[in-house]
């Protein structure tokens, strides 16, 4: 798994501390970077799966709100009464708010946990997703190799043939030409080795995923025996 | 009708070694019957699979060379139809086909197909097929 990165924008000093300290002593600790309201600027900020919003000085909080990028995951851990949050959520719908109380720490970390999670969860998706895009070009692009094979074997039997009866009967036809057609009845037979290994490839990939499809069945079959 | 002969042997030579080629493609056909005209045979050509059994009835052809993949009726229905007629089951039938799976193989064999070639064949393919029954 990467490593996450973390953003904690803040204009306490302690708040920061105590938080990137909390988190080191995580097994799987993330990159944290620390940021005060002033240096903050979310078009230059580093990339981030997170952004921990802690106290701000008076007046910030919306500049900074309102600087995040919308598809961001944010945690707010600051003053903020339930009708102010309950505005900001219907802005920024990814706004998670953890009350400053005398547990905010744990109760942060195990927020973040599950953010950082689902943004993980988010990325391999993602990624899932264009892997498939990729493999079902690939397949489109293999299917319709396969459907061409039966006209490149008629193509090359009428090659192989016209240049065999061609040789066995060479008449008025000079040596040059003789040889030419001698390539090209070479070069059709290696055009049909290729595609011969093409279709053994396709039936070796057939029978792998028969093969996998009977094992998930037989493990389908084991799981529903047990319950 | 789709039907072309050769007259060039004798009648009594050309009864013995006639081949019926089955194929949608002229110019399958017409390079088979090349093929084995040079070898003595006497090949008819039919491109329209839904007359093979008319062309025997009139051809009574020693061997017959079937393609698979034809419009209207297929190399597995006429081959699964010819070995099902007590007139015409007696007569040889070799899949000369691109259809070269191991499945496709067996499902010829298993419509009764007495050989298998598969395109792209060479001179030497064919004629060593063709030779195991005429």
């Amino acid at each position: 798994m990467r490593q996450a990165s973390v953003v904690i924008l803040t204009d306490e000093t302690e708040f920061a501390r105590l938080l990137t300290a909390c988190w080191q002593a995580e097994r799987q600790a993330p990159v944290v970077t620390v940021l005060t309201s002033d240096l903050w600027r979310e078009q230059q900020g580093p990339t981030r799966d997170l952004v921990v919003v802690g106290p701000v000085r008076d007046g910030k909080l919306s500049n900074v709100l309102r600087s995040l990028d919308p598809a961001t995951a944010v945690i707010l851990c600051a003053p903020a009464d339930l009708k102010e949050f309950g505005q900001l959520r219907t802005k920024y719908p990814r706004l998670v708010h953890v009350p400053l109380r005398e547990d905010w720490a744990q109760t942060l970390l195990l927020v973040a946990g599950e953010s950082l999670r689902r943004v993980e969860a988010a990325r391999l998706a993602r990624q899932a997703e264009r892997a498939a895009a990729k493999n079902e070009n690939h397949a489109t692009l293999s299917r319709y190799m396969l459907e061409m094979k039966h006209s490149v074997n008629n193509a090359l039997t009428s090659m192989l043939g016209n240049a065999e009866l061609l040789l066995l009967e060479p008449g008025q036809l000079s040596s040059q030409s003789l040889a030419q057609i001698k390539t090209i009845h070479s070069m059709a037979l290696r055009i049909n080795e290729v595609m011969q290994r093409f279709s053994s490839l396709a039936s070796e990939m057939q029978e792998a995923e028969n093969a996998s499809q009977a094992e998930t069945e037989e493990t389908d079959s084991t799981i529903s025996q047990r319950r | 009708m789709h039907l072309f002969t050769v007259e060039k042997y004798g009648e009594t030579t050309a009864v013995q070694k006639k081949v019926l080629i089955v194929d949608d493609s002229p110019a399958e056909v017409k390079l088979m019957q090349s093929l084995l005209e040079k070898e003595g045979y006497w090949p008819v050509g039919l491109n329209d699979p839904t007359r093979v059994e008319e062309a025997i009835a009139h051809e009574r052809p020693s061997l017959i060379l079937l393609d698979i993949v034809m419009p209207d009726r297929n190399g597995y229905q006429v081959c699964r139809d010819l070995k099902g007629s007590a007139e015409f089951n007696s007569i040889p039938v070799i899949m000369v086909t691109s259809k070269s799976s191991v499945s496709d193989k067996f499902w010829g064999e298993q419509q009764g197909a007495d050989g298998y070639v598969t395109k792209p064949f060479t001179r030497d393919e064919l004629l060593r097929a063709v030779r195991r029954f005429v």
